[in-house]
């Protein structure tokens, strides 16, 4: 029985260089994660001495990795999608996705589309079992109103399949429907995009977590608040959660005890409970009560947290960022 | 054409920097030389106005990327190492050399540019390094030196002018004031135009209360009864201050300079939609019309947090004003006369910190130098495979401000002198990059 109150660490793993993605085999111990050597690793995190073994193929950081049906689907900085057989390790294909930097990877829970987001600022739907690229989600700027890039950071998709959401660099949040490409909703979080227009001249932060509720009601969008000096990521993070359907934001929510990005976010399947993880210099993890929107429990996290992917129990987080891979567990 | 001055300019634009350089030259460094019957041809065939007119040709834009950009993500990239990041390196027009691909603009135009990738300034804190960058060597309690900016307005400049000689523009509050333009003890003659909140300066407009041609009246007035004043009498002071008279004017009639509102839609496309590119556009106009050294200062780099995005924006928008203006240079024919540099205070560090940002790093970073005087293409200096020193080249801001007076054809050995104290320009003992230079 999950029970954030007892949130604790029950393994690290440290690694050089910096994991950027992970998934989790379900019903295993076992995770893969992208690194910023190019490789993917996969490790059984809770053997005594974890041997990693790797998957090369990419040519730049590894951003997303996702197990769909059969494969394990990764995309990178170098605009490669690769499918993979996780057991041989071999290449199954490659496909040049994206004109720039994959961001995030995310398939449906059935395993049978993934979408990739990247900083040529689509969403793009795949087949997973045939490798087709089946439609665009298209509709965020190019660049900023301050005539900067922006960049498309991450993606969710709801637990029934039908929404994926995406968010950019600017604050602007789209719903789609997977499966004709029609935008179906739009949240706005400006506040996670700070320009500075008189000290600096330039901008930090932007949308870089979003996650539907197990019903698919509910959108969280997380990223960072209002930075006064954006030479570092110095605000605390921040957490907006939407009905998105009805536009009306429910919540905002202040890691109010540590600054930074928020990277990653997941609801508790039963509802009660949002879990985030990011960081600046250093990492947090934070689990919010969705019924007041207060914090139930706050760690510093041994490193800035860059992904985690919480099992379908809702009773381990698989952590992954600067240096590190962590094992949280939520059970007493 | 731009829209300046008409009695500036003759028409086209390869004659403008001949046709005004020729004759402000005769207008100062040989001044002596000239007779009222002499020939173009006469004063070109004596050797020492010949030189001088040469030097007092050129100019210098300093694009200032203030906080210091990342080498690595600039003009040293290391792909596939782990202190490189993610960006890629590519292909520049010339073979073998290659940039970050954040530059692919100026990496079709590298065969203008030379790059200088071993500093070692030492100095890690944002004030020392800019002190340092922009005097060429430490500052001294005891004297007051001049910078770079002040130093080329006093080679270049040409008693005539009736354009401001040195332009500061900083318009970011960061870092404004660590490496202020300063000209020590060159006197305000070389002090910088200083341009912060607007791009355009301020009080130089006539005021409405005064018609043009009460202004003008006043004017000649006043230089009816200074001439009377003057008759058989010779003082220095006189001459000032009619000189001073005569730049106020002149600075008054260069308003238009800065602004661009005039300038065709396409040529302000040329530099980007940025305040960096108006400024860099700006800068043109500037040293087109004669004024010897234009600083456009770009804050701010310091990305301790989040660098890539940081320069994902710097970057490519310094990709995009820097490869206008050589354009612009270029098809106006003023590239060969015009030396533009990138200078920063420091790099960033090879390793990357948990905030994906990199820090100050003064051991090992890269600067750039394009047209007048520069040998396009040129690489001089080596990093480590990570970028963590200097294995070829090391070199400091002496050598730095050494190559630039080369490039220009000024004697960086030459002496000014504080009472009886000689100060050289550089520091004695310092030697140009001879490898950088055309």
């Amino acid at each position: 029985m999950n029970d954030p109150n007892y949130l604790k660490i029950t393994k690290q793993v440290e690694r050089s260089g910096i994991l950027f993605s992970v998934a989790q085999q379900p019903e295993t111990t076992r995770v893969f994660t992208g690194a910023s050597d190019s490789k993917i690793y996969a490790f059984d995190v809770m053997a005594e001495k974890p041997e990693p073994v790797e998957y090369v193929g990419h040519e730049s950081y590894v951003t997303g990795v996702v197990l769909a049906g059969k494969y394990l689907v990764s995309g990178g900085y170098d605009g490669r999608l690769i499918w993979w057989d996780p057991e041989t390790r071999q290449q199954v294909r490659s496909i040049h996705a994206h004109e720039k930097w994959i961001r995030a990877v995310q398939a449906t829970p059935d395993g049978r589309f993934v979408v990739s987001v990247a900083d040529d600022m689509l969403g793009r739907v795949w087949d997973v079992e045939n490798g087709t690229h089946l439609r665009d989600l298209q509709g965020h700027a190019a660049r900023t109103p301050y005539h900067f890039p922006s960049m498309l950071y991450t993606c969710a998709i709801s637990a029934d399949g039908r929404y994926v959401a995406t968010g950019d660099r600017v604050g602007h949040n789209v719903v789609w429907d997977l499966h004709n490409g029609e935008q179906v909703g739009a949240v706005e979080t400006p506040i996670m995009h700070t320009w500075d227009p008189k000290q600096r001249i330039h901008s930090i932060g932007g949308v870089r977590s979003l996650a539907f509720s197990s019903d698919a009601r509910l959108l969280a969008v997380g990223g960072i608040g209002t930075i006064g000096n954006i030479d570092h990521l110095d605000a605390f993070g921040r957490i907006e959660i939407f009905d998105w359907q009805k536009g009306e934001r429910i919540f905002e929510l202040v890691v109010d005890t540590h600054k930074g990005l928020v990277e990653r976010m997941a609801f508790d399947p039963t509802g009660k409970w949002l879990v985030a993880a990011g960081g600046c210099h250093t990492g947090f993890i934070a689990i919010f009560d969705l019924a007041t929107g207060e914090i139930i429990k706050h760690e510093k996290a041994p490193m800035h947290v860059h992904d985690f992917v919480l099992n379908s129990t809702a009773d381990t987080i698989y952590a992954v960022g600067h240096g590190q891979l962590v094992v949280w567990s939520v059970t007493a | 054409m731009p829209n300046l001055p008409h009695n500036e300019f003759c028409g086209s634009p390869e004659s403008v920097i001949t046709r005004r350089g020729f004759f402000g030259g005769v207008a100062t460094g040989a001044a002596g030389l000239t007779a009222a019957n002499m020939t173009l041809l006469d004063v070109l065939q004596e050797p020492a106005f010949a030189e001088e007119l040469k030097i007092r040709d050129k100019r210098v834009i300093l694009l200032w990327l203030a906080g210091g950009a990342s080498q690595l993500e600039t003009f040293d990239p290391k792909p596939g190492r782990p202190t490189g990041g993610p960006y890629r390196a590519i292909q520049t027009s010339v073979p073998g050399v290659q940039v970050s691909e954040l530059m692919p603009h100026l990496a079709q135009r590298l065969n203008h540019t030379a790059i200088i990738r071993s500093l070692n300034t030492h100095i890690g804190d944002h004030g020392g390094a800019a002190t340092v960058m922009h005097l060429g060597r430490r500052s001294e309690a005891a004297l007051k030196l001049p910078d770079l900016g002040a130093m080329i307005s006093k080679e270049l400049v040409r008693a005539d002018s009736k354009v401001p000689d040195y332009v500061n523009f900083y318009t970011a509050t960061e870092g404004r004031y660590s490496g202020v333009g300063t000209s020590g003890f060159l006197g305000s003659r070389h002090a910088p135009m200083f341009l912060t909140t607007e791009s355009k300066p301020e009080n130089l407009t006539r005021l409405e209360s005064v018609s043009a041609v009460d202004h003008q009246q006043r004017a000649d007035l006043r230089d009816l009864l200074s001439r009377r004043f003057a008759r058989g009498r010779q003082s220095a002071a006189l001459a000032s201050h009619n000189e001073a008279y005569a730049r106020v004017r002149g600075l008054m009639s260069s308003e238009k300079l800065f602004d661009i509102s005039d300038e065709p839609q396409s040529m302000r496309d040329k530099y980007g939609p940025t305040l960096f590119g108006e400024q860099a556009l700006v800068a043109r106009r500037l040293i087109e019309a004669g004024t010897p050294f234009v600083k456009v200062s770009r804050a701010w780099w310091d990305s301790h947090g989040q660098n890539f995005e940081t320069h994902l924006e710097l970057v490519s928008e310094l990709d995009v004003v820097m490869s206008g203006l050589v354009d612009d240079l270029q098809d106006r024919g003023l590239l060969d006369h015009t030396l533009v540099l990138t200078l920063s205070e420091f790099g960033r560090t090879p390793k990357i910190n948990p905030s994906l940002g990199r820090d100050h790093f003064p051991s090992a970073w890269s600067i750039s130098l394009t047209g007048c005087g520069i040998k396009g293409g040129a690489v001089y200096g080596k990093t480590d495979d990570d970028g963590q020193t200097v294995v070829d080249g090391e070199m400091g801001a002496a050598e730095v401000f050494a190559t630039i007076f080369s490039a220009l054809g000024i004697d960086h050995q030459k002496e000014y002198h504080v009472g009886s104290r000689p100060v050289p320009l550089t520091d004695p003992g310092t030697e140009a990059v001879a490898e950088v230079l055309a």
